[in-house]
């Protein structure tokens, strides 16, 4: 879903001097410890497969079948179980 | 009763990535259908349980979660090797990326653990807060961020990438260099 908003995003910690990385959707990437050992080219890589694979299943939309299912039981509820 | 049209359109528009989700989950596309499909019988059958205004997402993906984990508990009963049958399920839905270079991304989330895989997807892919995600899965936000690590490093060891230049289009150029090995 668009939920225009830059949900998996961590404010880094006061003092903290790692610089802002930026990963594929532009968004800032926190630097844990464990991502500042993996570098966070390849965590920005991995986001990026992650979500170019779950997209293309968005993109598919929603079935036809599901479109019946959900109007069929909005019109009468009584059907709904 | 009428459903609100309003709300049904709130739950139409989460279906694709419910459904993302629900493949992510079980890793194959029917068994996944059918787990939308009955998510939203669910859902819809205790739409008077969904406050209007709240977030419509969250409230979907936790009845799908649920279920999915009902399921594979009792499946887990009855088939001994879960990921394993994950991992070939993963094979049957080429069709869902044309893309090769997905196969090795695919095939290392699917040895992810299940409960790290869901956190990864939920924050990673589906664009919820770790505070959703964390009210999802039912524990602690410190919780999700601790699988979400866990499961980045795990696949990045798994996919055995060091740098940037082992993960990405140079990777074919490289393997061309190396089969010259002759050569330099």
């Amino acid at each position: 879903m668009n939920k225009g908003k830059t949900a998996n995003v961590e404010t880094p910690a006061p003092g903290t001097d790692q610089p802002e990385a930026r990963d594929a959707m532009g968004r800032t990437v926190t630097q844990r410890k464990s991502e500042v050992r993996l570098g966070r080219e390849v965590q920005a890589r991995i986001g990026q497969q992650l979500r170019a694979m779950y997209d293309d299943v968005v993109k598919e939309g929603v079935p036809q079948h599901i479109v019946d299912l959900v109007r069929r039981l909005g019109d009468h509820d009584d059907g709904a179980a | 009763m009428k459903l609100d049209p309003a709300i049904r359109d709130q739950v139409l528009s989460t279906v694709p990535s419910l459904r993302a989700f629900a493949i992510s989950l079980c890793g194959h596309v029917d068994r996944a259908d059918d787990l939308v499909q009955e998510t939203l019988l669910r859902a819809l059958a205790h739409i008077d349980s969904f406050e209007p205004g709240t977030n419509m997402p969250a409230w979907l993906f936790t009845i799908l979660r649920n279920l999915f984990r009902s399921e594979y508990r009792k499946r887990r009963r009855e088939v001994e090797d879960a990921d394993g049958r994950y991992a070939d399920t993963l094979k049957t839905h080429p069709e869902q990326t044309g893309r090769v270079e997905f196969g090795e991304f695919r095939a290392a989330l699917a040895k992810l653990p299940s409960d790290q895989r869901e956190a990864l997807i939920l924050v990673g892919a589906s664009g919820f807060s770790y505070e959703e995600a964390a009210a999802i899965c039912g524990c602690a936000v410190g919780t999700i961020k601790s699988r979400v690590n866990r499961a980045r490093t795990r696949l990045a060891d798994l996919l055995a990438i060091d740098n940037i230049d082992d993960f990405g289009p140079d990777r074919a150029t490289r393997a061309v260099l190396a089969g010259g090995s002759g050569r330099g």
